[in-house]
């Protein structure tokens, strides 16, 4: 029986990792043999490759630590703050979330072009910092934390980021390393976002490059694919452990 | 010195208050008050005249062929693939948090299409189902990318009961089957409602993949979604019909959070 459920496992989780390591094999692979000549034909000559794939680090990041310094105040402050209507708005913070896409791009789209936005970085960044996902997990994961901790901070000091800086967010680690992964991941997958909200290409990131990627020269598609999936799946190498605990999304309200 | 105490604890929540400022005040710029003008939108005849029209946009997008066709496909892969998910990852996660030791060190490989860009993974796709014209890729890419955050949500919910539980029930005399019916079930079923609605909902997210799989705005029939809908809406700049599409769906999306959440409270009483 135990052998049996080995077996089942060990086919199950290949059938999972199968299409990435598909993905860097074809990569490798061309003609009928193993060669590099793809990786050359990208690095080399195709110049369009690098702006975005900066502009993709730099938005995923920008929108990472900007998310940061946002919620972890936010989250800090629906748990500590006494006011009607609280749960209503943690609600609202929840099925905000819940939101696919297609619903709050058109509202962001609006905000954006009003404020002369559209065709610029900030109109990647700006809308994604405001994303509701990791003040509901962080708020979640602080109901089990330690609040005699911040009750002793707190005789020490009146000023509330020393408060959080030096109790709260030790006590977080986990969560938030597991908020940076899914943040970064979600930033890094934008499809979108830069392609409704930008139109010059050199804004463009690389998301958006491997969509088009037929139309450029060479058969460059799959080493852009694996040079894409590089960074999170590093990020998640790192960070997986975080995950299981970090994320305790299991009871609402 | 009590009323010296008071007057701190009341700094203090205005402090805690402040704290959420930035992040409603960007809700606000970024969400609320747009969706209030997406409201608008989808009520009047179009962006120059701006004549009210009641809900004439509705009905028109109600009976719309392509709008009820993408109502229809989203439906069904919800009834289809989320049942296979949510199974799949109990199945996965029972074993993960209870099975053989070297048996746990594959959670990564099941958690791993969670992070893996979309647009990375639909070439492999494109190749192996180039000759596949039926749904199946869909649901296949669906339930690859959905199951892992599933496992991390239900295997961190199995390992959270304590298992000193376990060892009181054993000793008195519970036997395997009663010890889960007791124990293990009234616990993970709360964030079994939860990872149904998060799939129930991510279902209504897939649109990247079977846009990013097709590469076009115009999938066959069958892969059509609302999001299509609503995207191609979207390049048309048919501001009434997105709009009236946005609200539709966010009243069927906020009824399904609603009715999920109303479930998982009913549950615990």
């Amino acid at each position: 029986m135990k052998k049996l459920i080995g077996i089942i496992f060990a086919l199950l989780s290949a059938v999972f990792v199968l299409p990435v390591f598909a993905t860097v094999f074809l990569s490798f692979y061309s003609e009928g043999t193993l060669t590099l000549q793809e990786y050359k034909d990208l690095l080399f000559d195709c110049f369009v490759f690098y702006p975005m794939f900066w502009n993709s680090v730099l938005y995923a990041a920008a929108i990472t630590l900007a998310q940061l310094v946002v919620i972890i105040p936010c989250a800090f402050g629906f748990s500590q703050a006494k006011f009607k209507g609280k749960g209503v708005l943690f609600v609202f913070y929840i099925v905000l979330m819940m939101m696919p896409l297609q619903v709050t791009i058109l509202p962001n789209y609006i905000g954006l072009r009003d404020m002369g936005l559209i065709n610029t970085p900030w109109g990647i960044i700006l809308p994604m910092i405001f994303s509701p996902f990791g003040v509901v997990v962080m708020h979640q994961y602080m109901k089990n934390t330690d609040t005699s901790v911040i009750e002793a901070t707190r005789l020490e000091t009146s000023s509330i980021f020393r408060v959080i800086i030096t109790s709260v967010i030790p006590q977080l680690k986990v969560c938030i390393f597991a908020v940076v992964l899914f943040v970064f991941a979600d930033c890094w997958n934008m499809v979108e976002q830069p392609m409704l909200f930008l139109t010059d290409d050199s804004l463009k990131t690389l998301s958006v490059f491997i969509s088009n990627a037929q139309s450029y020269t060479g058969a460059v598609l799959f080493p852009a694919a694996v040079i894409f999936l590089m960074p999170v799946l590093f990020l998640y190498l790192f960070f997986s452990d975080s995950l299981e605990k970090g994320l305790t999304l299991g009871e609402l309200s | 010195m009590k009323k010296a105490k008071t007057k701190k604890g009341f700094r203090w929540n205005t402090k805690c208050k402040l704290c959420l400022v930035p992040s409603l005040l960007g809700t606000l710029v970024f969400f609320v008050v747009p969706f209030i003008r997406v409201i608008y939108y989808s009520l009047i005849d179009n962006q120059f005249k701006r004549n009210f029209v009641g809900l004439d946009n509705y009905i028109d997008t109600l009976t719309n062929d392509y709008f009820l066709l993408a109502l229809k496909n989203s439906l069904l892969l919800i009834v289809i693939c989320v049942p296979i998910v949510i199974i799949l990852s109990l199945a996965v996660s029972l074993v993960l948090s209870y099975g053989i030791r070297w048996v746990r060190k594959t959670r990564a490989a099941f958690v791993l299409p969670l992070v893996i860009p979309t647009a990375s993974i639909v070439l492999i796709w494109q190749s192996v189902f180039a000759q596949d014209t039926s749904v199946l890729p869909v649901y296949l890419l669906f339930i690859w990318k959905n199951t892992g955050i599933c496992i991390v949500l239900l295997t961190a919910a199995f390992t959270a009961i304590d298992p000193a539980l376990f060892e009181a029930a054993r000793l008195d005399g519970a036997s395997t089957f009663t010890l889960h019916k007791k124990i293990t079930i009234p616990i993970i079923m709360p964030t079994v409602f939860f990872v149904s609605l998060l799939t129930i909902v991510n279902s209504f997210k897939i649109f990247k993949e079977i846009y990013l799989y097709y590469g076009t705005n115009y999938p066959p029939d069958h892969s059509y979604t609302l999001q299509y809908y609503m995207n191609n809406n979207f390049l048309k700049l048919d501001y009434q019909s997105l709009a009236t599409s946005a609200v539709l769906t966010s009243i069927l999306v906020f009824g399904i959070v609603m009715a999920g959440m109303a479930l998982q409270r009913r549950y615990r009483q």
